[in-house]
């Protein structure tokens, strides 16, 4: 991605923005918050699935419940203020956050996860009905700047509820015994069905890709 | 760059829900007691004429203004102001789409034509049949990433009839022409690329075998352009850019315009900082008029890029200028710029009105424009000269208007610059009026409109282009002017630049209007009211809510039973609504959403509707119509 900061026509800002950008090919280790906050690893990110895992309701994506390492540090919050106006995600999400050609990133409705982890996710990878993907032009720290700012408008939501939010749970609410997470009940492993005939002639090669769980002869 | 003020989040609260007349948290009036003819003012213009042939059939509607003056004018009047009062629901239809609806649909042949906004779904129902069954559904399948594009919802304005054919934009940039009978994509041609920012939300328009369609995107820093294909097959016959070389503007030696401001070799790349003008915007996104005698086309262009006007010092032609081009060869003939370095988003593309009105003892052939700056201008279409200029809604940004040089005289108080907040510049971005097109009646020789009444405090940020994101600039808050409305219908007297008499309404005005030879005018309000109006008293003869607020355009058409009908489509959204904070505009009681098409008859009356009709032979036929099969996916 090619990021061409032209049109700029007052020299001062031009040259503020230039900076900006240029800070974002080869930042690391500029500023303080830089240096001191370590990221989590792509694997870890990686293991953040968008969707629910299927085959495993029960399981439990820890990696949901880390933190942005900026959250509470208000320099990095001031940070990602200016990248999300100089990035132009105000244009799409407007100045406060409220939302105009994007969605509101204040409220508490989030289409693809309000955890920052998400969050970062979004705004790295992009999502397909028009938000871009970031990753080629912003380093993680810029991100998760950006992140903590999101973060510090009041709408996401808290790495403590974290296995809660998947199934819009709010904490404190009540439960009915038979819907707790932990009730004898819940299904907790796949069953396939025993086999399924093999209508192809072909005598070596099955049609049907090999499964987990107990479906193997 | 670092000392950026943001406005205070603002809390939902009663206290702060508009206007004075009305105490907080209680519910609005209907404001048909504020309808009055202003004083003194002629509720009609003699001698006027509109220049309109040729005309879809008067039973039909074949393209979104009827016809090619843009009067959404009918000469039907079986429905006029004795009976009006008795409108009710005939039918109705729902498109399953949430966005908002600024399409007027079409009729022909018996068969109502209905698009929704994205994803762009074309719906064919068969007028001859009880209960006006789906005869076809067309679904293009647009680009999911276009919706993030669109600056001001996934609006469409509608679809065009020609040779058998339904034209529209699909908001990623594709103009696909449709079969009328069985439902199959004709063609389709790819005119632009979505990832840049730009959209297509125009209704095409057509003039003989070519059809103009132009894009959208005043705020992502995309080149404006209008382009006309063949209508058969779909291919490119020329284009013109906004901004630009002469070349590209297609500019030639044919090119005369009235003021010496908008003359000069290559205006459209030296008023702008150097290569400023690729991002200049002036995308084509309103609406389109054509003279046949003279054989011009008329159109206006959006915006300049950044919204930021000091980022882009000069006079940004040709942004924000009404042209007048060659129908055949797109070479431009005049252009008139109707607000020079544009700094507020005033756009020209507000809908040309082509009439022939006696100005000092003489017919001139003129346009009829009432601008977003606020301005109504009366032009001779001819020549480009600016005949009558004068302000038809609220505004404070400009002090007066110059006739010699035909500019607006601007008030340099209200002139933004980077992160400074300025308060109370009227009218906002979206006008003293926005796209929504106004219609116009040979019968009185008037101009009828929906007008806002709205100001706004705006702070400029500098913005960088980055591909992909706006190019834009401009935080602001949207409000009431004085007076507390925030809409008015108004009849526009365009030989005397008056108001003749005007409608208040609290809520905004964002429809289209049609006009009758029933002397009878309609509109909807953004909270979903749909008026019926004697066009001459300005008289409020007939209301209605509907389901959803109405940004739509009605039209009238004749049933198979030979029946008056009127048609609106409710769905609220548009440029009013993207932003889920502006409870100035958009109060605790604003209609959330939805979408009905509404049909309207006198008592009611229809093929499908009243007794008998759960027995009548079409009611109980399982055949399918022999196009049965027009889906595609
Ligand atoms: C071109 C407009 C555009 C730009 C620029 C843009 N966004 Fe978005 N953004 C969108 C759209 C549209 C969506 C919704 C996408 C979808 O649903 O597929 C979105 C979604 C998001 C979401 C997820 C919201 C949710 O409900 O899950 C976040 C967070 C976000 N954007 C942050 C940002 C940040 C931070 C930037 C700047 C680096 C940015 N956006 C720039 C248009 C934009």
């Amino acid at each position: 991605m090619n990021l061409r900061p032209i049109h700029s026509a007052i020299g001062i800002a031009a040259l503020a923005l230039l900076s900006a950008l240029g800070g974002c090919k080869h930042s690391q280790g500029g500023s303080t918050t830089t240096r001191t906050a370590s990221f989590p690893s792509d694997d870890l990110i990686g293991a953040v699935p968008l969707g629910q895992v299927a085959g495993e309701p029960a399981r439990v994506v820890t990696a949901l419940s880390i933190d942005d390492p900026y959250h509470d540090n208000r320099q990095a919050i001031q940070q990602g203020k200016q990248l999300y106006i100089s990035m132009n995600c105000a244009g799409c999400h407007a100045y406060n956050g409220k939302g105009n050609m994007g969605p509101d990133l204040t409220d508490a409705e989030w289409r693809y996860g309000g955890l920052p982890i998400q969050i970062y996710e979004t705004i790295r990878d992009g999502r397909p009905q028009g938000m871009p993907a970031w990753g080629a032009t912003l380093p993680p720290d810029e991100i998760w700047k950006l992140v903590a700012y999101i973060q510090s408008l009041g709408g996401t939501v808290s790495v403590s509820d974290y296995e809660h939010a998947r199934q819009g749970d709010q904490p404190g609410e009540q439960v009915a015994p038979e819907a707790q997470a932990d009730a004898q009940f819940a299904p907790t492993t796949p069953i396939f069905p025993a086999s399924i005939p093999d209508t192809t002639q072909k005598p070596s090669s099955s049609p049907t890709p090999a499964k987990p769980g107990n479906r193997k002869p | 760059m670092t000392a950026l003020s943001y406005p205070s989040r603002i809390k939902f609260a009663c206290s702060v829900v508009l206007i004075t007349a009305i105490s907080s948290c209680t519910r609005p009036q209907l404001p048909v007691s504020e309808s009055r003819p202003y004083e003194g003012a002629s509720g009609r213009v003699t001698g006027a004429t509109l220049n309109s042939a040729p005309n879809d059939p008067a039973g039909e509607w074949r393209s979104q203004a009827h016809d090619y003056a843009n009067t959404r004018y009918s000469t039907l009047d079986q429905i006029n102001t004795e009976n009006v009062a008795k409108l009710r629901v005939a039918w109705t239809f729902s498109d399953g789409t949430l966005n908002g609806h600024e399409a007027a649909p079409l009729v022909v042949d018996n068969t109502m034509y209905v698009v929704t906004p994205f994803p762009d779904i074309l719906y064919a129902l068969d007028l001859t049949r009880a209960g006006e069954p789906i005869k076809w559904t067309f679904k293009p399948n647009p680009a999911p990433m276009a919706k993030g594009k669109a600056c001001c919802d996934t609006v469409t304005r509608g679809v065009a009839y020609a040779n058998g054919k339904l034209i529209y934009n699909l908001l990623d940039d594709h103009t696909v022409a449709v079969d009328a009978k069985t439902g199959k994509e004709a063609w389709r041609t790819k005119m632009g690329n979505v990832e840049t920012g730009e959209t297509m939300t125009m209704a095409p328009f057509v003039v003989g075998n070519k059809v103009l369609v132009g894009d959208s995107g005043g705020e992502m820093g995309v080149w404006g352009w209008i382009a006309a294909l063949d209508v058969n097959s779909g291919k490119e016959l020329w284009r013109a850019y906004s901004t630009g070389s002469d070349q590209q503007v297609r500019i030639g030696d044919d090119f005369k315009p009235f003021y010496a401001r908008m003359k000069g070799k290559d205006l459209g790349t030296s008023t702008w900082p150097a290569d400023m003008w690729k991002h200049g915007a002036g995308s084509v996104w309103g609406w389109i008029s054509y003279d046949p005698q003279l054989n011009l086309i008329y159109y206006g262009t959006s915006n300049p890029s950044p919204r930021v006007p000091d980022q882009r010092p000069g006079d940004n032609l040709w942004t924000s200028t009404i042209f007048a081009r060659d129908a055949d060869t797109g070479m431009a003939r005049w252009a008139y710029q109707t607000t020079p370095h544009d700094r507020w988003d005033y756009d020209a593309v507000n809908e040309d009105i082509l009439m022939d009105l006696p100005i000092n003892g003489q017919v001139r052939k003129v346009l009829v424009h009432l601008d977003r700056n606020a301005y109504g201008y009366t032009i001779d279409r001819v020549t480009g000269e600016v005949l009558q200029a004068a302000p038809f809604a609220y505004q404070n940004w400009s002090t007066g208007f110059d006739m010699k040089t035909g500019t607006p005289i601007v008030d340099p108080d209200k002139e933004p610059h980077p992160n400074v907040k300025l308060v109370n510049v009227c009218p906002p971005d979206i006008g003293g009026k926005d796209w929504q097109p106004s219609a116009a009646s040979p019968r009185t020789g008037l101009v009828y409109a929906d007008i806002f009444n709205i100001c706004m405090d705006v702070t400029d940020i500098e913005a960088s282009y980055i591909p992909s994101s706006p190019f834009d600039g401009m935080d602001m808050k949207r409000y009431p002017a004085p007076g507390g409305n925030l809409g008015e219908f108004i009849a526009w007297n365009p030989v005397t630049g008056k108001k003749v008499w005007g409608i208040k309404e609290i809520y905004m005005t964002m429809s289209g209007v049609l006009a009758t030879a029933g002397d009878v005018v309609f509109y909807g309000t953004a909270d979903g009211w749909f008026r019926a109006v004697d066009a001459r008293s300005g008289k409020v003869l007939w209301s209605q809510k509907l389901g959803s607020g109405i940004i739509g355009q009605p039209i009238t058409f004749l049933g198979l039973d030979h029946r008056q009908y009127i048609a609106i489509s409710a769905g609220v959204g548009g440029a009013a609504t993207v932003r889920a904070d502006e409870i100035a505009l958009r109060p605790y009681d604003f209609p959330a959403g939805g979408n009905t098409l509404y049909v309207f008859s006198i008592n009611g009356d229809s093929m499908s509707s009243g007794p008998g009709q759960m027995t009548s032979k079409d009611n109980v036929s399982t055949t399918q119509p022999e196009t049965g099969n027009g889906t595609q996916h």
